[in-house]
């Protein structure tokens, strides 16, 4: 009934249509497709400014009564570039339409300036904001993940605000940052953690997730060392550059969207219940007895302290049941999020202003984010050489953080409590002093760690066009972060902060980070063959940063939480750091009958963080390219639309992530009793510098068939040399590091991306596949071996954060011991005193010990993936679309630092995952779990038992939405557009991994060595969302 | 990304001017210039801390790094707890039960310490980290030109070198009566100070008798240069103090009772009344020989962190109370004995604690004048001397305080041993009581390679030159 009143309503606007035209004529014509000549069915075909339209038959034919004076007629079409043709005195119209999946002649935006991008010899990933409009996620960082070859990108845990691991090509240091610079607007952005690091986390967080993403018109990825080169001492990590949405001149568009989602884990950990583990723990205790043969009476033990964690209510027969692990997860957790925004202006002055407001609740209990965000951007043409503009960018956001995955009162933690253990007592309260470990729901109520934070982005830019040819641009940007972290705990939770009476902690940090940008761009052609396009500049920026806590114990009551009402003032400082860079840089391009591509850039940087002896350092690229096509022998192919063969050479540096003093010898003031003295901290090295990287990159662009398949394939090759490394050094010296320029490493990789539009029509597909594999190996060290994580190592021949340690064998048949293989050759000694044997058809012929210290330490596996890859499929139909993306990351490992204790054969009253019922009972029996046995650590040693295979597949988005058709949004007063959509996150997960979520890497531990480690880590969310789009 | 300003910067046609561009390029110059002396946009000094060239140039800068060096001696590692947390641990088999979930004490409890057990690696770094300290004091010491503190500074930084070093070859190295400490292996010596990494840094172990030999060097030349008093910082019974132990622990009791005799008789300390007064003092007691200062501020009492029960409603400063005693040990006391208030039962009804460090910020005791009695009382009775009071009289002074019976005569060294061992339990003597006397850890003898820490894995692999210990 509906669809026949929308049919009728719109023959009415039909024959309005008809009836006001008084005098009309009739245009014909028939619509195909240019690359084969294929008819169009379904084309729309509107008159611009009128609601005159109509669509192409199934032939592609149509006819249209226009009124006399003609006018333009707007062809447009889902997957194709959208035409207008002027009428004129044409009655017959035939149009062949374009796909629109790839734009050769797309501006991308490159350090200082931008290219167009058929004419790049570099590498530079691009995603466009549209793209991650709707997803929802509360970061940009995380929009992206798996959208681009040579990108990966992980969030180390399920809680919200924190740092992201991002590593374009693989990671190119050991000990400095492996994180992108990020550039938004033209100014390098305070990236890194800002954490205080009194505030007792050590877990990072991630200033950029105060950036509000609908702002985002484009994110550009540098990967390249022709493409980032031009950031010289700041690029070997790849450069990220986002730019935020410009005005549009016309007629002021709004746009108001809502949505709102609701998320959950993508996984959970199975452990025992309560008689499980109250049978699981007598039989260790009895195990225990036997094992130690010391008289104790281990079953009155673990049965005396199963009447104090059920508080009394414990019986064989009855154990009790609770589930602590559902205790840490957030019931109502999800999100709620409304943008507003406005675009307009006219052919002198644009803006672009909007407003957000995001309010986040976690997956773990008590874990909030809320974000409120507003922007300006503006754009004057003062006149036609002069362009001044302003972008402006005021966020706050509050996050209420957890503590750290290591710390008992972290929600996650929750789940090594003993299932027999009530959650709250007989009066209702949560239980305090009985439970096996601090329980970590008193947090709920009794403490707090809100984190405010005021961010403004600011910069103001003036272009003047000298001449036809030569422009000069000055930008100022200034990047200021202000932030208060106040942490609370009342007396309720002193079991686990020793306080009382009460805690309160305040920091506040202000990071003033601005840059001066100064540069001219010459552009000309010669002879209408020679193509030149020149840049120079020079480029200063300084961040300083100033920090300050103060703490106060032993309040009056909970209901005093601010610092004056302290009894005693136990803490506080003020610390201050700076570091600055004053570059010059130049580029320049050339293109010789649009076929023949060169382009060569240098920097010099100049750095405060190093003497006098390194001060400068200088980072040139070059990088030639071939339009193949464009040669008269491809030039009339059908099959071949773009063919373009590229490679670059080039030099970037990096000492981010390294003290701002690191060469120094430095003595710090320490007090004792009261006076003050002081203590070295650091050994000198005045000939530290920059690390160096060669990046080699050759690759094709390719496209078929009118664009309709295209894509790129590339093969790079990174050498990193003078690696900043902290050094173990013999701690007999008084320290136990040095920061030296030692040792090499590289990264070899291939990237391969595919984007295809397989059905054009009606219904519309298309498909977009990335891949991208990369190898990292430590080629030199200096014959130093870093440690990091649990078992985590940086060492020679090996990739970045190799699992090394003991390689468990599994339960000794004979007794239940667990066993290691041995991996050397074993002593006489060692083989008549039993500690290394053989067993019989076992252990591939392998010696064994049950001597954990005996194991020769081996690599057990790479934490890094061998490969990842992305494949989204896009549909559209109608007013319905419809988006999917899968995201492989194929062939790494994980260590569950917290196997020790929640998978630890019972060494103690940890509840233990429910693999742990295949413990060894009996002689004979084969099992990779060693026998139950209270206090004996039996296996519990770091070691390959706890390794696991890291590899997943995810359905990491899909989308579906629609739009009302245009025809009824006639009817609704004003409106341009109304998109109702759905979408989910990480809906599906396919992996082996045991624990939570295999995309992991616990938070307080993070690093560039400690990678692949998960200790209690909040599992990643899996959220729904539902939301409305009005455009008018 | 379908137009930009960048991108549209050329869009719009223009004519050339040439004098139109002059301006702009002059601008640009200017900015080029202005950058020329760039250098100084570069000099930004540290501000939170100091570059090594101003530390040590003058009287001032080599006091601060004396305190300093006091500083890191009383770092959780070190005599902030952990020397004498960990040996305990080591010692222990009915004395306390370790029930914390920390694997490094865990294992050391066990007697199944790894070579990369984290407890055991701080406590060498920040050993040797405060040796260096002592090595950058002694070094400079020529910038002191008042003789009186020039020689109160020298002393003090080798109490504190030479304390450390007879801690770490107590640990680290076999027992010094246990075959020839002269091949034995000790730890290594560094006696100067590192400005600069070199292959030099690879030091190899001392034998643990060349060890002791620098460790009553640095002690004698401390006694002979510190002062009587001294504030909180060492004295010259600071330095008499350590020397009694080490010479106990090398037999020498004829040595030892000299040192604790030394300072009985000084006058300069006296027992406080009641035992538990002793403990969780914020400040030194009469007792008190030495002691780590812990103030809100500065300093820490990591026996507070582990002995102070969560579970007692009556602490005010509850902490993990992962050390727990157990009813064999607790049953030595008699009835009367009010050492033994200081044990208490938890709330929970099951686990013992001890009240010695309820307070977070209570010095930590090194040495006090009860010990002294109890070692002048054995070395007199092992000697058949009665230098300072008969063995028996120094025993009933320690059990007149704790409100027990005088004893009539001492029949046997183990009744001042068990005196000893109830006086000073948990201040971390149980260890070096069982070497010295080679008694055992349950079934282990008191020279198993179990009872000797492994040498970090880290720093095997840091430096070459090092051989680890049997057992490992």
């Amino acid at each position: 009934m509906k669809k026949v009143l929308l049919t009728l309503s719109g023959l009415m606007f039909l024959c309005l249509g008809v009836a006001m035209a008084q005098q009309t004529r009739t245009i014909s014509g028939t619509v195909t497709m240019k690359s084969d000549g294929t008819p169009l069915p379904g084309v729309n075909i509107v008159l611009k400014g009128t609601q005159i339209g109509t669509v192409t038959d199934a032939d592609g034919k149509y006819v249209l009564k226009v009124p006399e004076s003609g006018g333009t007629l707007i062809f447009s079409y889902i997957g194709m570039k959208q035409e207008e043709v002027e009428i004129g005195k044409q009655n017959t119209i035939n149009l062949g339409m374009a796909s629109n999946t790839e734009q050769l002649n797309d501006v991308v935006v490159v350090g200082y300036g931008s290219q167009i991008k058929k004419d790049m010899t570099g590498n530079i990933a691009s995603v466009s904001g549209k793209d991650i409009q709707n997803v929802p996620v509360p970061n940009f960082e995380s929009a992206i993940e798996g959208r681009n070859a040579g990108v990966f990108i992980q969030q180390n845990n399920g809680k919200l605000g924190q740092a992201m691991e991002i590593r374009i090509r693989g990671a190119s240091s050991v000990s400095a940052s492996n994180q992108p610079l990020v550039v938004i607007d033209g100014v390098p952005v305070t990236s890194s953690n800002q954490s205080n690091s009194y505030n007792g986390t050590g877990s990072a967080t991630n200033p950029l997730s105060d950036l509000n993403f609908a702002d985002i018109q484009s994110i550009n990825i540098l990967k390249d060392a022709s493409a980032a080169a031009i950031y010289g001492s700041r690029a070997s990590n790849g450069v990220i550059i986002i730019t935020t949405k410009d005005g549009q001149a016309g007629k002021t568009q709004f746009n108001v969207k809502y949505s709102q989602g609701f998320s959950s884990p993508t996984g959970k950990r199975k452990f025992m219940n309560g008689t499980q583990y109250s049978n699981y723990f007598i039989e260790a205790a009895k195990n225990a007895a036997t094992y130690f043969n010391d008289g104790f009476d281990y079953v009155g033990y673990v049965e005396s302290h199963f009447q104090k964690y059920s508080l009394g209510k414990w019986t064989q027969s009855n154990p009790g049941n609770y589930n602590w692990v559902d205790q840490a997860f957030n019931k109502n957790a999800g999100f709620r999020n409304v943008q507003i925004s406005a675009s307009g202006g006219n052919n002198k002055t644009t803006f672009y202003a909007s407003g957000n407001y995001d309010n986040t609740s976690g997956i773990v209990i008590e874990n909030y984010l809320q974000r409120i965000s507003g922007r300006l951007n503006l754009e004057h043409k003062a006149n036609d050489k002069v362009t001044i503009g302003a972008k402006i960018n005021l966020i706050k956001t509050t996050n209420k953080r957890v503590p750290d995955d290591d710390a008992f009162s972290t929600p996650v933690q929750l789940l090594a409590q003993p299932p027999i253990q009530p959650i709250r007592d007989s009066q209702g309260n949560y239980i305090s002093d009985n439970s096996l470990y601090f329980n970590g729901l008193l947090y709920k109520q009794n403490a707090s760690f809100p984190v405010n934070s005021f961010h403004t982005y600011a910069n103001t830019y003036a272009q003047y066009n000298i001449t036809q040819h030569l422009m000069y641009r000055s930008e100022f940007g200034l990047d200021l972060y202000d932030q208060n972290e106040q942490r609370w705990f009342g007396s309720a939770v002193a079991r686990n902060t020793g306080y009382g009476n009460g805690d309160a902690l305040q920091t506040w940090d202000r990071v003033v980070n601005y840059t001066l940008n100064n540069y001219a761009e010459y552009s000309n052609t010669f002879n209408s063959v020679h193509d030149i396009d020149a840049t120079a500049g020079i480029s200063y920026q300084r961040s300083n940063q100033t920090q300050s806590y103060v703490e106060g114990v032993s309040y009056p009551s909970d209901q005093f939480r601010q610092i004056i009402s302290a009894a005693q003032i136990t803490g506080g400082n003020t610390q201050e750091t700076a570091f600055s860079f004053l570059s010059y840089f130049a580029r320049a391009n050339y293109k010789y009958k649009s076929r023949y591509l060169l382009s060569l850039s240098g920097r010099i940087d100049g750095s405060s963080r190093f003497g006098k002896n390194h001060r400068y350092g200088f980072f040139p690229a070059a990088s030639a390219g071939w339009i193949i096509n464009q040669e008269r022998f491809l030039k009339n192919s059908s099959f071949i639309s773009f063919l373009k063969l590229r490679a670059s050479y080039g030099i970037t540096g990096n000492a981010a992530g390294i003290s701002n003093f690191a060469p120094l010898g430095l003595y710090q003031a320490i007090g004792y009793g009261g006076i003050p003295g002081t203590s070295p901290t650091q050994i000198q090295n005045p000939d530290l510098k920059w690390e160096q990287t060669a990046q080699t990159d050759i690759g094709i662009d390719y496209g078929f068939f009118d664009q309709r398949i295209n894509g790129s394939v590339d093969y790079y090759f990174k050498k990193t040399k003078d690696l900043l490394l902290n050094v173990n050094v013999p701690a007999t010296s008084g320290f136990t590091t040095q920061i030296r320029n030692v040792g090499k490493l590289q990264n070899k990789g291939f990237e391969f991306v595919i984007n295809t539009v397989n059905l054009l029509g009606k219904f519309f597909w298309s498909t977009n596949f990335n891949f991208s594999a990369n190898q990292n190996k430590i080629t030199n060290l200096n014959g130093q071996i870093i440690t990091g994580g649990f078992i985590n190592r940086a060492m020679e021949g090996q990739p970045i954060g190799v699992f090394y340690a003991q390689q468990f064998a599994g339960a000794n048949p004979a007794n239940g011991d667990a066993l290691y293989y041995l991996n050397r050759t074993p002593t006489q000694q060692e083989i008549s005193d039993g500690t290394a044997f053989k067993v019989k058809n076992m252990y591939g012929g392998k010696y064994v010990t049950n001597n954990y210290d005996a194991a020769q330490r081996v690599v057990l596996g790479n934490p890094n993936p061998k490969f990842t890859a992305g494949l989204t499929n896009n549909f559209s139909y109608k007013g319905f679309d419809l988006s999917f993306m899968f995201y492989m990351v194929y062939g790494n490992k994980i260590y569950n630092g917290g196997g020790a204790y929640m998978s630890a054969s019972g060494n103690y009253f940890d509840n233990q995952t429910i693999d742990q019922l295949n413990a060894w009972q009996k002689a004979g029996d084969v099992t990779m779990v060693p026998q139950a046995r209270l206090f004996a650590s039996n296996g519990t040693g770091d070691s390959s038992r706890y390794l696991d295979d890291g590899t997943y597949l995810r359905l990491k988005n899909l989308t579906l939405s629609y739009s009302l058709p245009k025809r009824l949004l006639g009817k609704l007063n004003g409106m341009r557009q109304v998109k109702l959509f759905m979408t989910g996150q990480n809906l599906l997960t396919f992996t082996k991994y045991k624990g939570f979520d295999p995309e992991v890497n616990t938070d307080y531990l993070a690093g560039n060595i400690s990678l692949g480690n998960d200790f209690y880590a909040a599992p990643q969310a899996r959220t729904i969302s539902f939301g409305i789009n009005l455009g008018f | 990304m379908k137009s930009n300003h960048i991108a549209n910067r050329f869009v719009t046609k223009r004519h050339m001017n040439m004098n139109r561009l002059r301006i702009p390029l002059m601008l640009i110059l200017s900015l080029v210039l202005s950058f020329s002396g760039c250098d100084k946009y570069l000099n930004i000094q540290p501000q939170d801390t100091i570059n090594q060239s101003l530390a040590l140039n003058s009287a001032r800068d080599v006091e601060n790094a004396l305190v300093g060096a006091y500083s890191n001696l009383g770092d959780q590692y070190l005599w902030g707890g952990q020397l004498m947390m960990e040996p305990d641990l080591l010692a222990a088999t009915n004395e306390l039960t370790w029930g914390g979930t920390y694997q490094g004490p865990r294992d050391v409890f066990t007697k199944n310490i790894h070579v990369n057990n984290g407890y055991v690696a701080s406590m060498w770094e920040q050993a040797y980290k405060t040796i260096n300290v002592c090595n950058n004091v002694l070094a400079s010491i020529n910038k002191i030109s008042d003789s009186t503190t020039k020689a109160t500074v020298q002393g003090e930084a080798e109490f504190i070198r030479g304390s450390l070093y007879f801690e770490l070859v107590k640990l680290w190295g076999k027992t010094y009566t246990d075959g020839d400490p002269n091949g034995n292996m000790g730890v290594p010596i560094v006696l100067t100070p590192t400005t600069i990494i070199t292959s030099q840094n690879n030091v190899s172990r001392s034998s643990v008798a060349n060890v002791y030999k620098q460790v009553i060097k640095d002690l004698n030349d401390a006694k002979a240069k510190l002062p009587t008093s001294n504030g909180f910082f060492a004295t010259t019974y600071s330095a008499s103090a350590i020397l009694s132990r080490v010479y106990l622990m090398m037999g020498d009791y004829q040595n030892a009772l000299t040192e604790a005799n030394r300072i009985i008789q000084s006058g300069q300390f006296s027992l406080v009344k009641n035992y538990m007064d002793e403990f969780n003092n914020g400040s030194n007691t009469t007792e008190d020989i030495f002691d780590m200062q812990v103030t809100s501020q500065t300093g820490i009492n990591d026996l507070h962190t582990f002995y102070a029960s969560s579970s007692a409603g009556d602490i005010p400063n509850p902490s993990r109370g992962d050390i727990t005693m157990t009813q064999p040990f607790m049953s030595l006391f008699s009835s009367t004995d009010t050492r033994s208030q200081q044990f208490y039962l938890s709330v929970d009804g099951v686990s013992y604690y001890t009240h010695k460090y309820d307070n977070p910020f209570s010095n930590v005791i090194v040495a006090r004048l009860a010990e002294m009695y109890l070692t002048r009382a054995e070395c007199n009775y092992r000697l058949g001397s009665s230098v300072g009071a008969t063995p028996v009289a120094d025993v009933n002074k320690i059990r007149e305080r704790a409100g027990l019976q005088d004893l009539t005569s001492i029949t046997s060294v183990d009744q001042i041993l068990t005196e000893r061992k109830k006086e000073l339990a948990f201040e971390g003597h149980f260890l070096e009581e069982i070497k010295r006397t080679h008694g055992s850890v349950g079934s282990i003898p008191w020279n198993s390679t179990k009872l000797i820490f492994p040498i970090p894995q880290r720093e095997m692999d840091a430096n070459k030159n090092l051989v680890q210990n049997n057992g490992y």
